[in-house]
């Protein structure tokens, strides 16, 4: 296989990106506390989700909304297969089709929920790449809204609002930076590919993309789909961690959160992706130590429950005011190491 | 005759989000939190001891209203010619920097209104057993559309923003400010916020930082199915999307109930899909200049 | 009356037009000529401060560069733009009623005026503008610039896209205008046209004014005029 010019400057790119994920990744994991693992990983989880929605919203400029949903199916799946006999039977007495009568080994289990997560995307896909704009957000809005809606309500397989809880944890934060960066790769290679060129020309120029025989519904669904299997993943990257789960999560604040870091960070772009993950991320970890009112310099500072909250929205508000094109633009990690060309 | 009400409310909010998406394109997502801001106006008036109901729902529908007109000001004029995603991101962030000030300022935890309890009551007509509340509701929002029609129709600056929802920039051309015509957009849509939050105080009795999320979540699903930026649109699909609920409340099995939002939802995604643009906009072919 | 100095238009990063100076005398007519693309209508963009440009632009020695497109259609300046952009979901009258908004109180009588002048349009003063045929939208476009009672008045191809016996008939109606003393900018492809009622004409090609001057002037250049304008 021959590669373009800008696959190449993308493999280039996608590989210090690497090399910054592995060394956050090797740093924390040699130094850091118990607590700082979990914020990392929180992070790098984030980070997956966003590089998910990148490929969608990054490359057909349309917004999602649903995403979330998309992770928790891919959570909920491989949690079901997962979790043992024995821990099921405590944790979903009443569930449907024996789905407490079976267990299955943590990479099958995997498998499984991509397959349910990617079949369900290419589904919804099918109709959601036929509308545009507005109408394809309210679209992902009401699946956001069905799919929150089934957790909630089919308690006996979700648990709803409960912790799902009793699954293996067989995820450490070395394996999710392998993942994440597996991802990073992916991702890019698919924003520089056939495919994501012409998706981005089409969303420039929708009916001109259509008049050079661009079948611009199908290059949709193929991002589409793609998304919607690397936000499984990052759902089953959760809930290895983890090993409980829950329907809140999957929701709208974890929705506006991700969309908050590809914003910042600028959509168009995987390293616009990552630098607003991390710059989020950590951002938000600092807010959060301020809300519970720390003592700084000998003065307590007062609680304040929602500063995360503010912080957030400005970002946004922030972000969409004076750069709309996000921190990155259309510029990619080679382009401020080497010059463009 | 909850069908009307339910679809009142969301008709009064699908129209407040319509008018300004008419104008500017904006998906305003932010409009939820008018609805707060006059339910927490009700909080303040009740500390302050005004207990008179005229004042009451006088001074909250004048809160929604500088509400929503500062936000303009303040927030959504640098995206004002910006495309629509920019702005819909935009209203998220007010929308969730709102949010999380009531959470900071005032409580987390909902807050007793108890001044419009004197709304409700129940009535007789022809033998039918109705609440008062929901009479009032349906006859606001009835004269409400019609006092917008005759805006619309007869006044310049109503024609100008029926004209900006065409080519605002041909509007501007005549010598219209711009900045009249949005203000008086904004102002109008926090205007039917504030009316609407009147009739949702007076039926839940508390006010919570997420107050107006649900019914504009819902309002803005009805403008989608009416087809966005149509006023009449708004409205039918405020009502529709009222009926719609109730028919699944009714019909629904009681095991069901947890599941109405979803089955709402999910009618409001297959009208999407039939028709992509929402009922009462003429398809346009893509390309069309807007 | 209006005096345009080293003006540059720009559309995002490119530059339509390069630096071009003219004037339009009180009570003239004059035309701005030239093929497709020669930077027409971008000029008239950037007197209405639609387009971004760079320069000076002055009406009856005010400054006009720092207003917004309201305000300089306050001072004075009137539009029937390119494409006529006529508010289609709304009827005849209510399209007049928005052009006079800047000055409501004459709305009435000069309805009535425009009634009489076009009784085509006082026929269906309230049909929907959309319904209205090329040449009578043509109309409206003018009328309802006027509405606002301009010291100038600024024509973007009034012809395109008409048969050429409307044409005729909305050329004859910028005459008339010309004779009751109105000033105006005419923006025109059709240069035979309006030279015959321009007192005045510049002729642009690729965002510069290659040539300039009287109808007399620059009509005889056949040569020059068939190149330019592709007749």
């Amino acid at each position: 296989m021959t590669l373009s010019r800008a696959q190449k400057r993308g493999l280039i790119g996608a590989a210090i990106l690497a090399v910054l994920l592995i060394g956050i990744g090797f740093l924390t994991v040699s130094f850091g506390s118990r607590y700082q693992l979990r914020i990392v990983y929180g992070a790098y989880v984030n980070l997956m989700v966003v590089l998910a929605l990148q490929v969608f919203m990054g490359n057909a400029r349309i917004t999602n909304l649903s995403h979330s949903a998309f992770m928790g199916i891919g959570a909920y799946a491989a949690a079901i297969c997962v979790t043992p006999v024995a821990m099921k039977k405590i944790s979903l007495p009443s569930a449907p089709w024996g789905l407490n009568a079976f267990e299955l080994d943590p990479v099958t289990s995997a498998m499984i929920a991509i397959a349910i997560t990617g079949a369900i995307a290419f589904l919804v896909g099918l109709f959601i790449v036929r509308l545009s704009g507005i109408g394809a957000t309210i679209v992902s809005l009401a699946i956001l809204v069905i799919v929150h809606s089934l957790f909630l309500y089919r308690t006996d397989i979700f648990k709803g609002n409960q912790a799902f809880f009793g699954i293996p944890q067989v995820f450490s934060l070395t394996s999710a930076v392998i993942v994440a960066v597996a991802m990073v790769f992916i991702v890019r290679m698919f924003r520089e590919s056939r495919w994501g060129v012409a998706l981005r020309a089409s969303a420039d120029d929708e009916v001109g993309a259509m008049s050079m025989g661009v079948d611009v519904h199908r290059m949709r669904l193929i991002a589409w789909v793609l998304s919607g299997v690397l936000l499984a993943v990052a759902g089953i990257a959760y809930a290895y961690f983890l090993g409980t789960i829950s329907a809140r999560p999957f929701y709208f604040n974890h929705v506006f959160l991700t969309l908050a870091m590809l914003i910042l960070g600028g959509m168009r772009t995987v390293t616009g992706a990552l630098l607003g993950t991390f710059l989020i991320s950590f951002g938000l970890e600092w807010v959060r130590w301020l809300e519970t009112g720390p003592a700084v310099w000998g003065i307590d500072l007062p609680e304040v429950l929602g500063l995360s909250g503010v912080m957030l929205g400005t970002v946004i508000v922030l972000t969409m005011a004076l750069r709309p094109a996000g921190i990155m633009g259309d510029r990619e990690i080679e382009d401020l190491v080497f010059r463009k060309e | 005759m909850n069908a009307l009400s339910f679809g009142a409310e969301y008709a009064l909010l699908a129209l407040g989000l319509a008018i300004v998406f008419s104008i500017m394109g904006l998906v305003n997502f932010a409009h939820g939190e008018m609805i707060a801001v006059g339910g927490y106006s009700m909080v303040a008036m009740a500390a302050l001891a005004l207990n008179n109901p005229l004042i009451v729902i006088g001074v909250a529908i004048i809160c929604a209203m500088a509400a929503s007109v500062t936000l303009e000001r303040v927030a959504f004029r640098p995206v004002r010619y910006a495309d629509p995603t920019t702005g819909l991101l935009t209203a998220f962030g007010v929308s969730i920097i709102l949010q999380n000030l009531f959470l900071l300022f005032v409580s987390p935890r909902p807050i007793a209104v108890t001044s419009l309890y004197f709304l409700e009551w129940p009535i007789e007509i022809g033998g039918l057993r109705i609440s008062s509340l929901q009479l009032f509701e349906t006859l606001a929002t009835l004269f409400v559309i019609i006092a917008m029609m005759l805006f619309l129709k007869h006044t310049v600056l109503g024609l100008a923003m029926r004209a900006a929802s065409l080519d605002f920039e041909m509007v501007r051309l005549l010598g219209i400010r711009a900045n009249r015509v949005f203000a008086a957009a904004f102002l109008i849509s926090g205007l039917l916020a504030g009316i609407a939050c009147v009739f949702i105080m007076a039926r839940r009795g508390s006010v919570d930082p997420h107050l107006g999320f649900d019914p504009v979540l819902k309002a803005f699903v009805a403008c989608v199915v009416g087809g966005f930026g149509s006023l009449p649109g708004a409205v039918l699909g405020g009502f529709l999307l009222g009926a719609i609920e109730v028919a699944m409340l009714v019909m629904l099995p009681q095991s069901l109930g947890g599941m109405t939002d979803a089955f709402v939802f999910g009618i409001i995604a297959l009208v999407l899909i039939w028709r992509p643009d929402g009922i009462l906009t003429p398809r346009r072919e893509k390309g069309d200049k807007e | 009356m209006l005096a345009v100095a080293d003006l540059r238009v720009f559309h995002g990063p490119i530059e339509a037009v390069h630096g071009i100076s003219f004037t339009v005398k009180e009570g003239d007519c004059v035309s701005l000529l030239g093929p497709n693309g020669a930077g027409k209508t971008s000029t008239i963009s950037a007197i209405t401060g639609v387009a971004r440009a760079t320069g000076r632009m002055a009406l009856l020695g005010d400054d006009l560069t720092t207003l917004s497109v309201e305000a300089r259609m306050r001072r004075g300046i009137a539009v029937s733009p390119e494409g006529r952009r006529v508010f289609s979901n709304l009827t005849v009258a209510e399209n007049l009623r928005l052009g006079g908004a800047i000055q409501p109180e004459y709305v009435r009588s000069r309805m009535e005026q425009w009634f009489d002048t076009f009784p085509i349009l006082g026929e269906r003063r309230n049909q929907q503008a959309g319904t209205l045929s090329g040449g009578e939208q043509q109309m409206l476009a003018i009328a309802r610039a006027l509405m606002s009672g301009p010291r100038i008045l600024l024509l973007d191809e009034p012809s395109l896209g008409l048969a050429p016996k409307i044409a005729t008939q909305i050329f004859a109606m910028i005459r008339k205008l010309k004779d009751q003393g109105m000033t105006i900018l005419l923006v025109e492809q059709n240069a035979s046209q309006a030279l015959r009622l321009s007192d005045y004409a510049y002729l642009l090609n690729n965002g510069r004014i290659v040539a300039e001057g009287t109808a007399d002037t620059l009509g005889i250049n056949d040569a020059l005029m068939a190149e330019l304008t592709g007749l």
